[in-house]
């Protein structure tokens, strides 16, 4: 996530800036612990002065951090996390990138309902907030289809005991699980799984660490789906991937582009959009406006869409499939498998 | 003696000592009022310096120890809540000092009062405070073992934490793992399942039994120890460490269980470390027992200070009020001494200002300001200029010497003021005096044009004169030379005709002829010499400044008398006069400026002459029958013993006997304006008078005027010198 900010300011500052101003990365680690997050933030604002937050990780992360934000009046920018509570209309100064956990679930029953006619799906969540605002999204996307779990499994945080789980998700009997939790565990997970001849289709959520998951899995990775919230970071068919690419070679040699790298990326993108709206002249109350008045805007022709009680700028989720060679590829359907 | 006395009665009718009376009385009332104020202040500041001796310091020390109090009372709870050494030095040192002050205040206050009430609240107050002081001593005794109590327990509290999430790390996958291959035989990742004989044995269930148990115990057992850190009792603490014994018990038999699996050594130091905080002095419960006790000590004391404190601030409450009201009393004194005085001062200038207002009104505006005022119009009408009536003089003081002196005053003015009025008539006189000697120059100026006009009108006339005197020689002259031409041609016929010797005949026509001719020659001889006299005399006229020398009166009579009448008749043809002389043949020679003289009968006939033509034309257009009328003068002269008389006299029109005697002012004429100047017999008159001599007239209107001059044979002395009336002709 850092990295493909420092990318977008890194290729806007050396187009000389925004209106002659360059941008600077103030980043600082919270170690996913909300009262760190509570420190950082404060420090960020009152010691720092930054202009804007942008690209907190995680849901108790953010949780944590807002109400700080909010208080200070500083723009809270591309939270990586999708969860409700962001996409809240009182907010007066988030600014979200993309989709919701709930449009990823929303996406991952649609897929499996009406691609492959799964009629039983079970789910499987890391007990902790980001897991629970996951399952919420997935029971909604299920209730809308007049369906529940067939089965519900959890782990808990921070470790991978998830076998326990996998029986209660084996005893639905389902045809699809959809999993909301971190690389280790979820690949342990579909490993056990498959490993013990339990083999439905494996929807998991773009928090986890495509790459590290898709490594973690190894032999058991093939044909695990992974919803993703930004473009495939290869295919450069598309402008925001192609400018990516190349603002990434040119920052750095050695980085291989990834979906996180690209959603940060696209959050400098979205933060400079912000800034060189509201001309020489910069405010913050001004930012907000220019992104969240904007109804449409596009980076590099990747649409994004605010308006009133919409905080959110992409509403797209994008599937993507670990191939056989543990690699991804993207893809529209669960029918390619 | 006596006459002393009277002089020192009499001043008291003295303004000055009336004055000084009244400053007097005014002075002893403001020293009356100085010695009330006096007084009064004293008073006040004795009240004040009992307030501010005494219930100020009182009230202020009382004040103090409820300050003190007041930070005794909060000093318990303070060191409870103080959490470290040094905070609780601080406040310690803050104890002792307000303990300090508080002490001090209270024997500053045993000196001030006597009041037993006030000494019984002091006691009581001191007696709180004893048992305070020595509840927070008991306090502050205790703080430093509960500092590291207290820090012993979030360390244990935290260990507590570790534990059980490195217990959690270990049993919770160990359990997830055991139940597993229990149920499916996976044990291992990519290896098989093993046969259900083996992972549904008796072994496998007892292991998960204990791991269970393991799991179940050591969160109780954690669980225990956490509550004991929030227990409100000590006593609760008892049950707790009794059930963590017990489950400490279980999960040894369970751990022993497990045999020397690896489970079982990861679980063994820690089970070990939570088994000392169980039973360990020191350590775990009895550490959080004993922090529980030390607490609940404080607590009690703490109790008990809030009730002391309580007392001590009422008891001080106590102090505080008495010494108000003492102050109060002290203030009430104070106010009353103000008071009083206030009202003394205000009296005492009340009567000073009546008394001012009686003098003013009284003595300064009844007596002296309305004299004053009397004596005042009355100057102000002396400035004016009105200095009649005399200044009333009243009373025996200041302003009655004013106004007797005032008196002296305008009677000095009045004098000054009848001197000044000579002096300015004098003034005035010789005002008019300068503008009469301005206007008798300016007639000066103008008579002379005058004369200067007069002159050549008489010159005028004279010309007129002259100049039929002189066509008359001339034609004499004429005539005789034409008749001797003839005389000359008839002789040279004869000569012609006789040829050689003249007859008888023609010598006796020769001789008669020749005879002829001599009369002719001694006529125009007579008549050009006739001519001559007459420019002469015309020139010796015209020539002003004439000279006195000897001149025959009767000629120079007669030639002006013919002068005028020759005038007249050249200005008027239808002029007739009848000129009759009666001349004196003995009158001879006298001595007189014949110009002068001559101008005087040339006027006075040209008078006469003017008389009697206008007399005569007046007769000539009446229409009333008359006798003829024949226009006459007479010369008149008569030589007498030391005068010559000359007498012009003429039947004109006569001169009315009311302007007879103005006939010789200047300017007075009855002729018209262009005709005369009204000042020939003015100049006439003053040439007479010139002359020595006088000039008489007699007249009756309508029938003569006759003028009689008398003039002396010789010059007079005291004759002026001629020439002052410069001639016309002379300066033309």
């Amino acid at each position: 996530m850092r990295q493909g900010i420092e990318i977008a300011f890194h290729e806007v500052n050396e187009q000389g800036g925004v209106h002659g101003r360059q941008l600077r990365l103030v980043s600082l680690d919270d170690t996913y612990e909300p009262e760190l997050a509570i420190d950082n933030t404060i420090r960020l604002i009152e010691e720092e002065q930054v202009f804007a937050l942008i690209g907190e990780v995680g849901t108790p992360t953010s949780r944590s951090a807002t109400p700080v934000a909010a208080t200070a009046k500083v723009p809270f920018v591309a939270p990586f996390t999708g969860a409700a509570f962001l996409r809240d209309d009182d907010w007066q100064n988030i600014v979200n990138l993309r989709a919701s956990y709930a449009q990823e679930t929303e996406e991952m029953v649609e897929r499996m309902t009406s691609d492959l006619g799964i009629e039983r799906i079970a789910i499987m969540y890391q007990d902790d907030s980001f897991g629970r605002t996951g399952y919420q999204g997935a029971l909604a996307a299920l209730e809308r289809r007049d369906m529940e779990p067939v089965s519900v499994g959890l782990y808990p945080r921070n470790t991978v005991a998830v076998k326990t789980g996998l029986l209660d998700l084996r005893a639905g009997r389902p045809e699809g699980v959809i999993i909301i939790g971190a690389y280790e565990p979820v690949a342990a997970l579909i490993s056990w799984a498959r490993h013990t001849g339990f083999d439905p289709v494996f929807i998991t959520i773009s928090f986890v660490g495509s790459n590290a998951l898709a490594q973690e899995l190894g032999q058991y990775g093939e044909g695990v789906y992974v919803t993703q919230v930004v473009p495939f970071p290869t295919d450069t068919s598309i402008p925001i991937v192609a400018a990516y690419l190349k603002a990434l070679d040119s920052f750095s040699v050695d980085s291989e582009p990834g979906f996180v790298s690209l959603e940060g990326y696209m959050a400098g993108r979205l933060a400079i959009a912000g800034l060189d709206g509201c001309g020489p002249d910069l405010s913050r109350d001004c930012f907000l406006d220019t992104l969240l008045q904007s109804e449409s805007m596009a980076l590099d022709s990747f649409p994004l869409q605010f308006g009133e009680g919409d905080n959110q700028g992409s509403d797209r989720v994008f599937l993507t499939v670990i191939g056989p060679n543990g690699r991804y590829r993207p893809t529209d359907t669960l029918l390619e498998r | 003696m006596i006459r002393q006395i009277k002089r020192l009665l009499a001043l008291r009718y003295r303004i000055s000592m009336q004055m000084y009376l009244a400053i007097g009385g005014a002075v002893a009332l403001t020293i009356a009022a100085s010695f009330v104020g006096w007084v009064s202040f004293n008073r006040v500041g004795t009240a004040q310096s009992r307030v501010a001796e005494e219930s100020v310091p009182e009230l202020g020390a009382a004040f103090r120890i409820a300050e003190y109090s007041g930070t005794l009372a909060a000093a318990a709870p303070r060191l409870t809540a103080s959490t470290g050494p040094e905070e609780l030095e601080a406040v310690s040192a803050e104890i002792s000092a307000a303990q300090h002050g508080f002490e001090e205040q209270i024997l500053l206050l045993q000196q001030y009062t006597g009041d037993t009430r006030f000494e019984e609240i002091r006691v009581n107050a001191q007696t709180v405070l004893f048992h305070l002081l020595f509840n927070i001593n008991a306090i502050e005794a205790t703080m430093p073992e509960l500092y590291v109590l207290t820090s012993s327990a979030e360390e244990l509290r935290l260990e507590l934490i570790e534990l059980r999430s490195r217990l959690d790390d270990i049993i919770v996958p160990e359990i997830d793992d055991q139940l597993f291959y229990q149920l499916t035989g996976y044990q291992t990742l990519g290896e098989p399942a093993v046969a259900r004989v083996i992972h549904l044995s008796e072994t496998e269930f007892d292991r998960y039994r204990h791991l269970a148990g393991l799991r179940a115990d050591t969160t109780l057992a954690a669980q225990l120890l956490s509550s004991a850190f929030s227990v409100s009792n000590a006593a609760l603490i008892e049950p707790l460490q009794e059930s963590f014994e017990s489950a400490a018990g279980r999960l040894r038999i369970s751990s022993s269980a497990l045999g020397d699996s690896t489970i079982s050594s990861d679980v063994q130091p820690i089970l070990s470390r939570l088994f000392e905080m169980g039973t360990q002095e020191g350590d775990g419960f009895d550490l959080l027992l004993r922090k529980r006790q030390l607490e609940d000590q404080q607590q009690h004391l703490l109790g008990e200070n809030r009730q002391l404190a309580v007392e001590l601030v009422n008891g001080v409450n106590g102090l505080v009020t008495a010494a108000e009201q003492k102050a109060d009393s002290a203030n009430v004194a104070s106010t009353q001494a103000l008071q009083t005085g206030r009202t003394l001062l205000l009296v005492i200038s009340a009567v000073g200002v009546c008394g001012a207002v009686v003098i003013s009104w009284g003595f300064v505006g009844r007596v002296l300001l309305r004299r004053i005022g009397q004596l005042s119009d009355r100057m102000r009408h002396m400035a004016d200029g009105n200095l009649e009536g005399e200044v009333g003089v009243h009373g025996k003081d200041e302003v009655a010497e004013m106004a007797a002196a005032l008196e002296v005053f305008r009677r000095h003015a009045l004098e000054v003021q009848r001197l000044n009025l000579v002096e300015k008539l004098a003034e005035e006189l010789g005002e008019k005096n300068s503008q009469l000697e301005d206007v008798l120059a300016e007639l000066q100026r103008a008579q002379d044009q005058i004369v200067m006009r007069e002159k050549l009108v008489a010159l005028g006339e004279v010309t007129a004169g002259v100049a039929h005197e002189i066509r008359n020689p001339l034609n004499f002259v004429k005539n005789f030379s034409e008749a001797s031409q003839e005389l000359i041609e008839e002789l040279e016929e004869i000569y012609e005709e006789i040829d050689g010797e003249p007859s008888e005949d023609d010598q006796e026509l020769i001789d008669e002829i020749l005879q002829d001719l001599t009369d002719n020659l001694g006529r125009i001889r007579n008549h050009s010499e006739r001519a001559n006299r007459i420019v002469h005399d015309m020139l010796m006229m015209g020539r002003g400044g004439g000279e006195w020398r000897t001149v025959d009166l009767n000629l120079l009579l007669d030639e002006h008398a013919l002068l005028a009448y020759h005038s007249a008749r050249a200005s008027d043809t239808e002029f007739q006069l009848d000129l009759q002389r009666d001349l004196d043949p003995a009158m001879g020679e006298i001595e007189a400026i014949p110009q002068d003289l001559g101008r005087t009968f040339l006027n006075m006939v040209g008078n006469s002459c003017h008389a009697t033509h206008k007399k005569r034309m007046a007769l000539l257009e009446s229409d009333e029958p008359r006798e003829p009328y024949m226009p006459t003068i007479l010369l008149v002269t008569r030589r007498k013993a030391h005068k010559a008389i000359v007498t012009i006299r003429d039947n004109g029109t006569g001169i009315p006997s009311e302007v007879l005697d103005k006939i010789f002012n200047p300017f007075f004429t009855t002729k018209a304006t262009d005709e005369g100047t009204g000042l020939g017999l003015a100049l006439s008159n003053d040439i007479i008078r010139q002359h020595g001599g006088t000039i008489k007239v007699n007249s009756e209107a309508g029938e003569f005027t006759e003028m009689i001059m008398e003039l002396p044979l010789t010059r007079p002395e005291l004759a002026p010198i001629p020439g002052e009336n410069s001639s016309v002709l002379e300066e033309a």
